[in-house]
Formats: C-alpha cells, sequence, structure tokens
C-alpha cells in the first residue's frame, strides 16, 4: 500500500485565509447587493424547488420537463402573490411614514412607562432621571429613522423588486443545468485530484442542500408558532408578524432582537395602556426562541455547517463591521463555502502523493507530446 | 443551442452500451445514467487510483486498457488487465471501504466514471434503472467470487 499521510482538516494559515476571504468577499458584495440577495434567494428556491423537481422526475418527467413544470407553477404562485399584495403593499407604502412613527410611539411609550414603574420602586434609578434620558435620546434617534430613513429605505426596497425577479430565473438554470455545470467544472480538475474533489463537492452540494432546506422548514415552523401565540395573545395581522419575524430571524443575533422589537411595538401600540400583552409578546418571542434552540434546529438545521461557534460568532461581527446588515445576513453561508473550498483546496493540494501523481501524469504527457521532437 | 458542452446523445450513449454494467439498461434508462456519468482521460502508465484511497466512484472502460496492481512491499504484481466494457473499483459502489489494489492506464484509455452519490440518488428517483445496475454489479461480485474460489482450488487452499 502507498503510504498516505493522514486525513486532518485545514491548519491554522488555511483557517486565516478563509476567513481574511470571507472577509473580503463580504466587502466586494456588499457592492453588487442586488446580484448577491437575488442570487441567494434563487439558491434557497433552487433547494426548495429541488425535492419536487426529483419528484416529478420520478414519476417519468424528464430533467428539463420536470424542471420547467416546477418553475412555472412556482412562478404561477408567484406571480398570483404578487398580484395580490402589490395593492395592499402599495397603500402601506404611502402612510409608512406615518404608520412608522405611531408604532414607534407605541414602543416608547411602553418603554417609558416601564422605566417609570421601575424608578417608583429604586431611589438610585429615580435619582439618576432614567427615565427621562433614555427617553429623550431613544425619542430622538427613533424619530430621526421614522422621519428621514425608514421612508428612503422602503422605497430603496421597491427599487430593487425587479431585481428579486431574477431569483427564479437563476433557480431554473440551477435546477436545469445544474448537474451538466458540475461535470463541466470537474472537467478543469486533473486526473489525480479528480475523485477527491468531486467527492466534497457533492458532500458541499448535501451540506448546502440540507441547511437550505432546514432554513425554510425552521421559518415555517416559527412563523407557525409566532403567528398562532400573537392570535391567541390578540394582537392584529399575527401572520404577517410571524411570517416577517420569522424571516428576520435568518439574520444571526440582531434579527431575532429585530423581529422582538418590531412586535412589542405593534402590541404596545394595538393595547396601550395594556403592557401585559407588550410583556406576553416578548415571553412568547422567548419561549419560541427556546424551542428553536432545542427542538426546532436540531431537528432542522442541526449542525449541517459543522462550524465552531467562536469561528461563527467572530464571522457575523465581522461580517456586520464590514457589510452591514447585508454582511450580517451574507457571513454565514459565504463563510461555510469559502470554508469548504478552502478545506478542499487545503486537503487535496497538501496531500504529497496526489501531487506526485499529478506531477507523474505531467511528465507523461509531455513525454506523449515531444515524442517525434527528439 | 449548446451549453456548457450539452450532450451529443446518439454519440454519448455508444461507448455506455458496451459497459456491462449498463448492458440491461434501455436507451431511455441509459440516457439517465448519461446526465450522471463523468469522462476522463487517462496516458499509459498514469494512475487512475491508489491502493488504499478512499473510493467514492465505479470506473468503467470505454476505449484502452487498465492494469490493475499491488504491491506486497518488494514486488509490484498485475491481478488483472481489464479491456474496454469492463468495470473496476467497483466496491465504492457499495462502502467507502479503501481501494484494494491500484489502477494503472495499461495504455491511453477513456473511462467513464460514476460516482456512489449520484447511484444512491438514482436509487430515489429511478429506483428500476438502479435495480438494474445492481443487479448487473451483483452478477459481477458474483462471477469475481467464482472465479477467486476457482483460483483457490486450484492453488490447493480450498
Amino acid at each position: 500500500m502507498t503510504p498516505r499521510p493522514a486525513h486532518r482538516g485545514a491548519g491554522p494559515l488555511a483557517w486565516c485565509a478563509i476567513l481574511l476571504v470571507t472577509t473580503l468577499a463580504l466587502y466586494l458584495f456588499q457592492h453588487v447587493l442586488w446580484l448577491v440577495l437575488p442570487f441567494l434567494f434563487g439558491l434557497i428556491a433552487y433547494y426548495c424547488l429541488y425535492p419536487v423537481m426529483q419528484r416529478l422526475v420520478f414519476a417519468g418527467f424528464s430533467q428539463t420537463q420536470a424542471t420547467n413544470l416546477t418553475v412555472g407553477v412556482f412562478a404561477l404562485l408567484l406571480c398570483i402573490a404578487t398580484a395580490l399584495m402589490l395593492p395592499r403593499f402599495a397603500a402601506q407604502v404611502v402612510g409608512i411614514q406615518d404608520t412608522g412613527q405611531r408604532y414607534l410611539q407605541g414602543g416608547l411609550t411602553l418603554l417609558d412607562d416601564t422605566l417609570r414603574a421601575l424608578e417608583s420602586r429604586s431611589r438610585l434609578m429615580r435619582d439618576a432621571h432614567v427615565a427621562d434620558t433614555v427617553s429623550a435620546h431613544i425619542a430622538e434617534a427613533g424619530d430621526r429613522f421614522a422621519r428621514e430613513e425608514l421612508p428612503e429605505r422602503v422605497l430603496g426596497l421597491a427599487a430593487w423588486m425587479p431585481s428579486f425577479l431574477l431569483g427564479p430565473f437563476l433557480a431554473y438554470f440551477f435546477l436545469r443545468d445544474g448537474a451538466r455545470f458540475q461535470r463541466y467544472l470537474a472537467r478543469a480538475v486533473p486526473n489525480a485530484f479528480f475523485e477527491r474533489t468531486l467527492h466534497l463537492l457533492y458532500e458541499v452540494d448535501r451540506t448546502t442542500r440540507a441547511y437550505f432546506q432546514g432554513l425554510i422548514k425552521l421559518t415555517v415552523i416559527d412563523a407557525t408558532f409566532l403567528a398562532f401565540g400573537l392570535w391567541l395573545i390578540g394582537l392584529s395581522s399575527p401572520l404577517t408578524l410571524g411570517v416577517l419575524t420569522a424571516v428576520l430571524a435568518w439574520v444571526p443575533y440582531i434579527g431575532s432582537i429585530l423581529g422582538c422589537a418590531v412586535v412589542v411595538m405593534v402590541a404596545a401600540t394595538d393595547f396601550p395602556g395594556t403592557p401585559a400583552i407588550a410583556y406576553g409578546a416578548v415571553g412568547l418571542f422567548v419561549l419560541v426562541r427556546l424551542l428553536d434552540d432545542f427542538i426546532f434546529m436540531p431537528m432542522t438545521i442541526g449542525r449541517s455547517l459543522k462550524m465552531h461557534p467562536l469561528v461563527t460568532v467572530l464571522m457575523i461581527f465581522l461580517g456586520g463591521a464590514v457589510a452591514g446588515v447585508a454582511g450580517l445576513l451574507l457571513a454565514l453561508p459565504l463563510l461555510g463555502v469559502v470554508m469548504v473550498i478552502g478545506e478542499t483546496v487545503s486537503r487535496v493540494a497538501s496531500d504529497p502523493r496526489l501531487r506526485a501523481r499529478h506531477a507523474h501524469a505531467r511528465a507523461l504527457l509531455q513525454a506523449a507530446v515531444t515524442r517525434d521532437l527528439v | 443551442m449548446r451549453f456548457f458542452g450539452r450532450d451529443d446523445l446518439s454519440a454519448d450513449l455508444q461507448p455506455l452500451r458496451k459497459i456491462r454494467l449498463f448492458s440491461t439498461l434501455t436507451a431511455r434508462e441509459l440516457k439517465v445514467v448519461l446526465a450522471l456519468r463523468h469522462e476522463r482521460h487517462y496516458l499509459a502508465g498514469e494512475i487512475v487510483f491508489d491502493e488504499g484511497d478512499e473510493g467514492q466512484a465505479i470506473y468503467a472502460i470505454a476505449d484502452g486498457e487498465v492494469e490493475i496492481l499491488r504491491n506486497d512491499g518488494e514486488r509490484t504484481q498485475r491481478l488483472a488487465l481489464l479491456g474496454p466494457g469492463e468495470i473496476f473499483g467497483e466496491l465504492a459502489l457499495l462502502d467507502q471501504a479503501p481501494r484494494a489494489a491500484q489502477a494503472r492506464a495499461g495504455s491511453d484509455c477513456r473511462l467513464v466514471v460514476f460516482f456512489r452519490a449520484d447511484f444512491m440518488g438514482l436509487l430515489e428517483t429511478h429506483p428500476k434503472t438502479a435495480s438494474k445496475i445492481a443487479l448487473s454489479l451483483a452478477r459481477h461480485l458474483g462471477a469475481r467470487l467464482r472465479q477467486a474460489n476457482t483460483g483457490a482450488r486450484q492453488d490447493g487452499h480450498l
């Protein structure tokens, strides 16, 4: 048997390179977000539609027929949903400034009430005028955000809508040509590295599929639980709020806090003077998060990315610092992809036997093409 | 439109038809396999895989010859010389066990490569096709076992 070095993961240098490349990619991506986000949504749509397409293939359709049918039905449903939602969304956009300020005011009133209740019980807080100071600062910042930034951001999101149409289009080509593209890429891999590299690519595909399908399942479960809980509490639009907060949770850490803040603001506005409802919403949020961490997440996403928690947290902070909210959203999926590519290159290129086999193959090729030149 | 080198079906199906593992498949089933296979070219003397490598794929010879070799530490022994239509590395389709021998191109050759992950996918989407391949593989392994038994009898081990 040929002596082989033991299989090892990426070393510290490779890990530094992985983090550096991910950070650089995040920095670059924030400048082409109009393309990156539709690509990400296309990828999510691809992994969600893939099982449907496979079922059609199993039923006897060809790959192309199954892809056409799957994406066709998906696009039709998307069009119907857009046609139904657009008038409502347009009506909301007109009054977005007033709505934003109303909900913000509701949230501030709740905060002020809570702080004053605490002040009445704590002399230290009362002497420090915590309620007045905090309320004044938050009111000023919130008012500026609602007046200046919120309408601009919502209109910016509306301007982005056409580029999101790229999502289903990309998903179609991923479904139809994904396997062919993989084979096309595989041709570029030299014979010596072929089997090992392809195996790792299959692993990447399997892991990414498990991650995105798990993410969608988790979002559906979260949205259902939150909507049901909010409906029980008596909040308005529980389904919309449930879906919104479940999707916001895609942005690690900050997304959950933001989702909770939105629900609390809605609760405080819908039921002014009844803080128990808002506290109930916070309690529901904490409960769903706990269920997520201990039951739903292991059931759906599991440990599909197999990353160390320290690296995960570090990368999320780096992503946020380099590319803002987009960086927070993209940090983990991008790190997952760069990590697997980095580990593959590191493992394959550092295997002396594989390098020797590749050198041998090159020498054979050189001899073959120069045979008649001697 | 030829996109990412779209397959020329009639030309690409020909080598697959000659491979024993796929000999029982219909033209329609072969098209399914065609979409999953990789094709590699090796020069005479080039190593396809080493003994001890983690096996992930089965290889079939479309053109040329492949030697199956085993090194006992002192000398290299040739176990078999395989020609067009024959398969090797077949145990990789069943498990991830290390390769039992080295495979080296005996002449310039063209190989068809089929990964276990794709075979597992085929079991999900096209169970009938996958069953036919599995049956051919079982027959092939049975023939190998009988051959080994006969060899052992002749050597007086049985």
